[in-house]
């Protein structure tokens, strides 16, 4: 065998072999911060109460409610199908397996929108890129869906159709009565055929 | 500092100026490395030449060093490296076929473009093989597409996979390459003994 080619060889296995005195290096795959700064200032990761009504409403299997808010809270009050993550022991390992699901559209909502945004950016550095924020919180959720205002008579066709939603939202989410007025009551009186006679000829 | 164009020092729009040139350096040193001749590809599997063999290894392994060390001195970010996601057994399938195709046809895809330089006749037949392979499979693509996605084992390297960290990995490697080289050495020697036409 060629002599340069047992050097080369050696000196191979030499630079191979130095690469094991390297020290380990931590390969957590992290959120790169300019990008997580950018997604910051996005407002993508906001969604409206309307559009989280509407899907509880269809039963939207892809959405996935969780309740930011501390254990109490939950419990006095909370969306239908949500699942209660306190912030306080957010970056949990627990955490990572119940938000583990990669086709889920997440959202996280607390009273108002700023404990959500933290638990949002937490999400956001732990990896996951399928969460949104709702846009401010169970008061908005209150505010629009539970107790809407109906528009001005000037508002456009828009804000009305948006108003009937919320309405009947409203009374998905609260179980009241439909107030019905005794006017669109109209007693319908059936009237019956008399059978002429009894049955006449036969087999 | 690297790599380069996820860092944005190279703007993305040189993508494929970089790519030719890349190209025009990787076609050049297979020509050069003697990979237009049928005869060097096929040695390897007739065992009378290893020269393929060898220089793969030795890219493989001069750049998985390289590179290690590179992430050391902070010239280059693995973690920012896109690792291609594993389908073992469609890959298996698929160098299977490779293969196959190596000892049937002479050539491997990038070198039948270096022997056409070249001016051979059977490479230029050999590409429009290639290209038939191309449409045919683009046409059946539907029937085998389960088959091609399955298995997806996810962005994962030989390291994590045996859970050996990567560095442990290339060592081994490079020892697994130069006892490698010893052994095609010694059966070069003793298969050319029958081989005494042959010359390169």
């Amino acid at each position: 065998m060629n002599k340069n080619y047992i050097i080369l060889m050696s000196m191979l296995l030499v630079l191979a072999a130095g690469l094991l005195l390297l020290p380990e290096k931590n390969n957590t795959k992290q959120m790169n911060p300019e990008e997580l700064m950018w997604d910051i200032v996005q407002p993508t990761r906001y969604v409206t109460t309307d559009d989280v009504a509407k899907s509880i409403i269809e039963q939207d299997p892809l959405l996935m409610l969780v309740d930011v808010r501390p254990e109490s809270d939950f419990q006095d009050f909370a969306l239908s199908g949500a699942i209660n993550l306190p912030l306080e022991g957010f970056a949990s390992d627990d955490t990572r397996a119940e938000l583990d699901y990669p086709k889920k559209n997440i959202v996280f909502y607390s009273n108002d929108d700023l404990r959500a945004d933290q638990a949002w950016v937490l999400a956001k550095r732990l990896g996951f890129n399928n969460v949104y924020v709702l846009r401010g919180g169970l008061n908005q959720w209150i505010k629009t869906i539970i107790q809407p205002v109906e528009p001005a008579q000037t508002a456009s066709a828009e804000e009305f159709s948006q108003y009937t939603f919320r309405k009947g939202a409203s009374l998905f989410f609260t179980g009241t009565k439909l107030s019905t007025t005794a006017t669109t009551k109209e007693s319908v009186v059936v009237t019956r055929k008399k059978k002429s006679s009894a049955v006449a000829g036969g087999c | 500092m690297g790599p380069l164009i996820p860092q944005g020092i190279i703007p993305m729009g040189w993508d494929f100026v970089i790519a030719l040139l890349i190209g025009i350096a990787f076609g050049f040193i297979l020509e050069a490395s003697g990979f237009s001749s049928s005869r060097n590809i096929t040695g390897v599997f007739y065992g009378y030449n290893f020269v393929v063999l060898r220089v793969f290894f030795t890219a493989v392994v001069v750049a998985m060093i390289g590179l290690q060390y590179f992430d050391y001195f902070g010239w280059l970010d693995l973690n920012q490296i896109y690792v291609l996601p594993t389908f073992l057994s469609p890959m298996i399938v698929g160098a299977v076929i490779m293969g196959v195709g190596f000892i049937i046809g002479g050539f491997c895809p990038g070198t039948s473009y270096t022997a056409i330089a070249i001016g051979k006749i059977d490479a230029m037949v050999f590409t429009g093989g290639l290209f038939l392979g191309i449409f045919l499979f683009s046409e059946f693509f539907p029937f085998f597409e389960q088959f091609y996605y399955s298995d997806n084992m996810g962005n994962i390297t030989i390291g994590e996979f045996l859970g050996i960290s990567n560095l442990m990995f290339t060592m081994i490697f490079t020892a697994i390459a130069v006892i490698a080289f010893y052994v095609t050495w010694l059966i070069e020697k003793r298969v050319r003994k029958n081989h005494e036409e042959y010359k390169f």
